[in-house]
């Protein structure tokens, strides 16, 4: 293996957490997740002689991530299970049985009704970054990045209201 | 509903994940609007540079006089110029690469315009070979059925006859226009609707 390949997948694995929730906030589908997964890794991998290390590894990392999700499609002939909010929280109640788990299962499949953006910024939110960092990484201004997450904050809580759960 | 602790529960969650592998940075094609855009460029080019091919063999093929074998070279010299120029265009869009490290807005409007750009060049290049093939039979027919051309010609308006190059030029712009956005339209689509989002107030 080569030595840049090494130091890549060692960034990558280090901060691998940030792939798989993106991977989750946008697909619902195990095996879409799957493929945005292994799409992001690519894309990170593509675009990684870009990395100049002017910012901190997970930063780059956060924009390629974000914007791979952003544009992908899932795949046209893919037959997607439907699976109810209650039926998912239930296989996570299996797995796991603290509330954490089930609260984020909720979440999970709570913003898949959002768009790509809000998906984002609510990501973005999560992941503890400023008003002034979302704006930077969505590209838009600041105040913006304020309306809108606030806005998105609200549809959220009325789409985990609707669903019938509370938190 | 209370986004802090949520924060908290997300950023304190210590779910096991799957290790990036090597053999992950080896697999598949990207899956990018972009990269599926090029992808069937690239399988319809192939198949355009066969037709081409072939197309050389037509006066053979269907026996042309002496005339008729100069026109249609010349015609199809022409062709092959144009598509030589633009499959080099579309050579460089297709090694044009990409950077996803920019901010989202600057990234969408990126795939936005140059999927637009590509587009455009490939409806041209299907209207020129349209025009041209169309030319070539009008031709075609004047030096092989004059005296019935004549005939027809002398019991035609112009106006009609005009009426008929406008239709003919209308079909082939619709058609282009409707594969066009048939096999891409829907990627402009979609990315159209998330900038608007993204721009929304």
């Amino acid at each position: 293996m080569l030595d840049i390949q090494k130091i890549f997948l060692q960034q990558i694995n280090e901060n691998k957490g940030i792939i798989h929730k993106v991977a989750k906030m946008y697909m619902d589908n195990p095996l879409d997740q799957e493929d945005l997964f292994q799409e992001i890794v690519m894309q990170l991998w593509k675009a990684y002689p870009s990395f100049k290390g002017t910012s901190k590894f997970s930063t780059w990392m956060y924009r390629v991530a974000l914007n791979t999700a952003i544009v992908f499609f899932k795949k046209d002939h893919r037959k997607v299970d439907k699976v109810s909010l209650n039926e998912q929280v239930e296989i996570a109640d299996f797995s796991d049985s603290h509330e954490k788990e089930e609260k984020l299962a909720y979440l999970y499949k709570a913003v898949q009704e959002l768009n790509q953006i809000e998906k984002a910024l609510i990501f973005l939110f999560l992941e503890n970054q400023s008003h002034k960092e979302i704006a930077q990484n969505l590209g838009i201004t600041e105040i913006n990045a304020r309306v809108k997450l606030n806005r998105t904050k609200e549809k959220l809580q009325q789409i985990i209201k609707k669903n019938g759960y509370e938190f | 509903m209370n986004f802090d602790q949520l924060k908290d529960e997300w950023n304190n969650n210590s779910a096991q994940h799957q290790e990036v592998s090597e053999d992950m940075l080896k697999i598949k094609e990207a899956r990018t609007p972009i990269d599926k855009i090029r992808k069937q460029m690239k399988q319809e080019f192939l198949i355009q540079v066969f037709s081409l091919a072939l197309a050389a063999f037509v006066p053979q093929i269907f026996d042309f006089s002496i005339s008729l074998k100069s026109t249609y070279l010349i015609f199809y010299g022409v062709v092959v110029a144009f598509c030589t120029y633009y499959f080099y265009k579309f050579y460089t869009f297709y090694k044009h690469s990409y950077d996803l490290s920019i901010d989202s807005r600057k990234n969408l409007l990126w795939f936005y315009y140059e999927m637009k750009l590509n587009i455009e060049l490939y409806k041209a290049l299907t209207y020129i070979i349209g025009f041209i093939m169309l030319s070539f039979c009008a031709t075609a027919l004047f030096l092989t059925k004059n005296d019935l051309l004549q005939r027809i010609l002398e019991k035609l308006s112009l106006v009609y006859l005009a009426l008929n190059a406008f239709i003919a030029i209308l079909i082939i712009g619709v058609i282009t226009e409707l594969w066009a956005r048939f096999y891409y339209g829907k990627y402009i689509k979609e990315i159209k609707v998330i900038i608007d989002s993204l721009d929304e107030e």
